[in-house]
């Protein structure tokens, strides 16, 4: 059953380009509404009682053969796996409006799903090796809806993008290869098992210092960060979406965690390297944003200043920390999804993205305007939005472990946010409208209701945390509590 | 009684008053054909209410002891029927006076409202419910004081605050009485004020006497008189804040706690009355408005209540309780004459006025009359409440009250005689030629006053017997004796006959300054103003430099002017140079680095490892 989350989004990526021959709009729409809505379903109804009683493995067979693919589901992947999809839902419905007049609709499809599948992949894998194929699967994708406008802008942050990334899979596929060498295998179990017999500490530290820079390039954590400012803006906004609020994670947050939590298991010094470079991220990326004009560009700065705040929480690598980094990392998928598709409803009116051009969108966008607030002051973490719950969770989290000196710091980083965002809001929806403006329109249907539904689930998350916390978030950090028992454990397979 | 007919003193003014918001501006009549016929319905609930027994109503409310508690018992009964009364004449005097007033629906509501919160506070049974009226008449009385228009909003608000100020120290107070009893039910409270519990008892006090107007809670009153419909403060300050306010420093002094004659607290409640009875009569000797004069008075005489009810002497409480509802009498009656002037001559400047007599003969008679009865002559209600009041403080043996009372006596009389001399008698204004007496709505009112303050004074037995005693019966000694009628309108005894000599001395003064003004009345108090020493404070009077509140504004006025420019300039400017500044400077430097080289970004991965492994390595050793 867990081969659904990959083999889905794939065969209707396939078939799509093929569909999009016969209906250049409909099907596709339909086809991938309900694809995203069916892998939603699928996490919320039938995997989460599959893990009741903790992690399994599923492995896939041909014609009776076992083959050598194993999916692992835990807390921890269903976690992200519903994050995925929500936010892939909320950009579907949202691309139906917004795509319509970049053309090629069914492709633009068929690479998202195609992003998804490695997405999903991934979170699902139980081997190193495995990670690695997902990753690349899903970064393939990316590259080419980085580039889907076609512009000479749009290909250059590609093409940036593509090289960086070049860099970082070499770091990561390295680093699997003196693994592998040392160890004899790739899977969780094995290596984990291997490294525990081993006396190897100065090799895994290397290791581990080149994960840290493979998967912080694509988690674009300082100094690793710098394709993210061009490639975000350039795409269009529901994918800017995808890759901000969801492909840096899997790919950078989720796969770092889960090998250093998982397999290699914490050590002081990764506590603190973690620790550091994520409050690093947090400075930087605020006071970047804080400079920038162009909308999309301040909020990919502000992406990598919110990454920050969830390698710190993790970092920490205690139970609240770990929490409060996971709620983070939804919260944050929610809210900058949000923001990627407010902005990318006023560009679609205005046709621009500069800060200083636009003013009083307010009055002639209101839904925009409002879901737009609720996400900024979310992300600023005002309470009691659900940005608040999970800084707070983070910062108590860094007080506990006696670490006073970041928890100021990020609480300094929060005011900053909060600082661009005012300036944010100010500049785009606040004051005079511009005259220019007189004619805007709000976002047509799909868009409002799209951006609407992820403003609810902003103040939902923020009014029941505890629930959401109980529900969701303790299984994924029960897992990542217990460590490398969790590789160990599934040693026979 | 059945016990739930308790709400009816509250529900039906509330009703009037939802009528009265609820109804259209344009129609006409209605409203006050209405207002008028259910104010009679108000004063005949409340004589009928009456010589009920002693009645008890409890709703549930927000628990912890809080309920919604209601009592009826004779003080109550007799504050109620004064209440209605007031409501009454008052509406039927507005139906005249405030007749084509622009904000006519909020006067009526806000004035009915005022008789609910007012009924409510006086069956309170439970200090929270009195609480919440209390402060609900906060919020009337803002309301009415500003239908005075535009320049009446400032009054408003000085009076909002100093009120909210007074009620906040009666909270406090209650909330320390309730600490230090267990119960909020008034008839089960009675402490004897020591240590915390006199604490809570002078700042219950404050709250009560606050209400009243006493010194130094007063200074709004003299400026609403200039501001506020002269209604209103017949209504309010003059009436039912004299009501409230003594009914209940009576409850403080006599229920709530155990007032020892000559203790600690008594002495203070006394030396305040005494202190407002001489302060403000010399304030209000030589305004030279009417209304202005008249408010002084009403604050002045407060303080007589206070004295009478801080002797904790049997005839000197019963002497405070009865001069309160004297005072609302006669006091309303000057206010509502006033308002009788005005409305007719187009002023209530002494200076300009003169010879009314004639002209309007009810009006006159009407105000001469309270004038008398509140200078203390002889047979009218006000002699015998005070020579009362004279009685119990000379009891005390602390004979300076005493002074202090009929120094102040002296100084009515003689403001009484200047006022009543410079309106009415002497030289008809060139001004005011063509006045007449106004209409009969106006004047049955005063007249009814009036004539109550001779009936009081002279069948003085009627409210002594009726109302004054039961609150009493229960309080004094076992066979002390209570009954004051028999030497009420006594002569000749030393206290009365110093107190005519007071009045003998008054109208001395009066003419001497009348002569020394060239037979101009409205100077007559010039002799007194001009004294050496008096002169200087006088001024300082008029600069409001005595006045708490103005003073207070000041100080914070500059306070805030100061903090302004020394703490939050320098605060602003750390924020807007220094910090923006500083975050500029980062932004400046960070998007100089972000050039877009791929060289360069490559540089960063490569380093950005190199740093890494190296940290990881040296923190692994």
């Amino acid at each position: 059953m867990l081969f659904l989350f990959i083999i889905v989004p794939l065969l209707l990526a396939g078939l799509l380009p093929l569909l999009g021959k016969l209906s250049k709009r409909f099907l596709p729409d339909l086809l991938a509404s309900a694809a995203m809505l069916f892998l939603l379903v699928l996490s919320v109804v039938s995997a989460k009682p599959l893990i009741a009683g903790g992690g399994i493995i599923q492995q896939a067979f041909w014609f009776g053969a076992p083959l050598n693919i194993r999916l692992l589901l835990d807390g921890f992947s269903l976690f992200m796996l519903f994050t995925i999809s929500l936010v892939s839902f909320a950009v579907t419905l949202y691309s139906i409006n917004y795509m319509d007049h970049y053309g090629a609709k069914a492709n633009y499809y068929a690479l998202l799903l195609v992003m998804i599948a490695g997405m999903n992949g991934l979170v699902l894998s139980s081997d190193l090796f495995n990670i690695y194929i997902f990753l690349e699967m899903a970064a393939i994708a990316s590259y080419a809806l980085v580039a889907f406008g076609r512009g000479h802008e749009e290909l250059e942050a590609s093409f940036k993008y593509l090289m960086l990334s070049a860099v970082a899979s070499a770091f990561i596929l390295l680093s699997i290869a003196v693994i592998f060498g040392m160890t004899g295998g790739v899977s969780f179990g094995t290596v984990a098992q291997g490294l525990k017999t081993l006396n190897v500490k100065y090799v895994v530290g290397v290791c581990s210092g080149l994960f840290l820079a493979g998967f912080g390039l694509k988690a674009a954590l300082v100094p690793f960060h710098s394709w993210l400012p061009d490639a975000h803006p350039s795409a269009p906004a529901p994918i800017s979406a995808m890759l901000s609020a969801v492909l840096i994670k899997v790919s950078g947050v989720y796969a770092m965690t889960r090998i250093f939590l998982n397999v290699f298991g914490l050590t002081p010094a990764l506590t603190t390297v973690l620790t550091v470079m994520g409050v690093v991220s947090i400075f930087v990326g605020a006071l970047a944003a804080l400079g920038q004009n162009d909308i999309k560009r301040m909020l990919a700065y502000s992406s990598i200043s919110q990454i920050g705040y969830v390698v710190l929480g993790l970092g920490i690598g205690t139970p609240l920390g770990i929490i409060g980094g996971l709620f983070h990392l939804f919260n944050h998928a929610l809210f900058k999804s949000l923001l990627f598709l407010n902005a990318g409803a006023v560009e679609q009116s205005t046709g621009t993205r500069a800060l200083d051009k636009m003013g009083g969108l307010a009055k002639v966008m209101p839904l925009t305007a409002t879901t737009s607030a609720v996400a900024s002051l979310s992300i600023a973490g005002v309470p009691p939005l659900n940005g608040f719950w999970s800084k707070l969770l983070i910062i108590i989290a860094l007080v506990q472990a006696k670490m006073h000196v970041l928890a100021v710091l990020a609480v300094l980083g929060s005011v900053i946010t909060l600082w661009y965002y005012l300036v944010l809001q100010r500049y785009a929806f606040f004051g005079k409208l511009n005259e220019a403006w007189q004619g805007v329109r709000e976002a047509p249907f799909w868009m409002s209701a799209s951006m609407v539904l992820l403003a609810l689930l902003c103040v939902v998350t923020g009014l029941v945390f505890p629930f959401a916390i109980h529900s969701w978030l303790q299984p994924a950090a029960d897992v990542l509590g217990q460590g490398i028992g969790v590789a160990l454990n599934f040693i026979g397979f | 009684m059945n016990p739930q007919n308790l709400l009816i003193p509250i529900l039906l003014p509330l009703l009037l008053a939802l009528f009265s918001f609820l109804l259209p501006r344009g129609v006409k009549r209605l409203r006050e054909v209405v207002s008028v016929l259910g104010a009679a319905l108000f004063v005949y609930v409340a004589v009928a209410f009456f010589g009920q027994k002693e009645t008890f109503f409890t709703l549930p409310w927000l628990g912890h002891g809080i309920n919604f508690e209601l009592r009826l018992y004779g003080f109550s009964q007799f504050i109620l029927i004064a209440l209605s009364g007031f409501t009454f004449l008052i509406t039927l005097y507005s139906t005249v006076r405030m007749a084509g007033d622009p904000r006519i629906r909020e006067y009526y509501g806000y004035l009915f409202l005022t008789s609910a919160m007012a009924a409510g506070a006086v069956l309170a049974n439970n200090l929270v419910p009195l609480v919440f009226f209390w402060e609900g008449l906060l919020i009337t009385l803002y309301a009415l004081i500003t239908i005075g228009g535009k320049a009446s909003h400032r009054t408003a608000v000085k009076a909002f605050l100093i009120g909210g100020f007074c009620d906040f120290c009666m909270i406090l107070g209650i909330a320390i009485l309730w600490s230090q009893t267990g119960t909020l039910r008034m008839s089960d409270i009675s402490v004897v004020p020591q240590g915390l519990t006199a604490v809570s008892f002078y700042l219950m006090m404050i709250g009560a006497i606050g209400k009243a107007g006493s010194m130094p809670f007063h200074t709004w009153i003299p400026d609403a008189a200039v501001d506020a419909p002269v209604a209103v403060m017949a209504f309010i300050p003059a009436a039912l804040e004299k009501l409230l306010g003594i009914y209940m420093l009576a409850r403080i002094c006599l229920d709530l706690f155990q007032l020892e004659v000559n203790s600690a607290p008594s002495l203070v409640l006394m030396t305040v009355g005494a202190l407002t009875i001489v302060l403000a009569v010399f304030m209000a000797l030589i305004q030279k408005d009417l209304k202005k004069l008249l408010s002084y008075h009403a604050v002045s005489q407060v303080g007589y209540m206070m004295l009478g009810i801080g002797t904790a002497v049997p005839i000197g409480i019963a002497g405070g309780i009865f001069h309160m509802i004297n005072h609302a009498m006669y006091k309303s009656g000057l206010f509502l004459a006033a308002g009788s002037v005005e409305q007719q001559a187009g002023t209530t400047e002494l200076k300009k006025l003169g010879g009314l007599a004639k002209a309007m003969p009810l009006t006159a008679l009407g105000f001469i009359v309270c004038a008398a009865a509140i200078s203390g002559i002889w047979p009218l209600n006000g002699f015998v409440s005070k020579e009362m009041v004279f009685h119990g403080s000379y009891e005390t043996g602390y004979t300076i009250f005493t002074i202090a009372a009929w120094l102040g006596a002296i100084l009515t009389f003689a403001s009484f005689l200047k006022a009543g001399h410079s309106v009415f008698f002497g030289p008809r204004g060139l001004e005011t030629a063509a006045v007449k007496e106004s209409k009969s709505p106006i004047t049955i009112p005063i007249l009814v006053l009036a004539g109550l303050c001779v009936l009081f004074g002279v069948y003085n037995s009627l409210p002594l017997k009726l109302f004054i005693q039961p609150i009493l019966a229960g309080h004094a000694a076992p066979g002390e004796h209570i009954d004051f009628t028999a030497h009420a309108l006594a002569v000749f005894n030393p206290i009365a006959l110093i107190s005519m000599g007071c009045l003998l001395l008054a109208f001395g003064l009066h003419l001497f300054g009348f002569k020394r003004g060239g037979n101009k009345a409205y100077l007559a108090s010039e002799p007194i103003h001009r004294l050496p020493v008096l002169h200087t404070l006088y001024d300082w009077a008029e600069a409001r430099v005595f006045d708490l509140y103005e003073q207070g504004i000041k100080f914070i006025q500059s306070l805030s002017k100061f903090l302004f420019r020394f703490v939050d300039r320098p605060i602003d400017a750390f924020y807007e140079k220094v910090v923006v500044g500083a975050g500029r400077a980062c932004t400046g430097a960070l998007k100089a680095a972000h050039n877009g080289l791929y060289a360069n970004y490559l540089a960063w991965t490569v380093g950005g490892l190199v740093i890494i492994v190296w940290a990881i390595g040296a923190l692994l050793r």
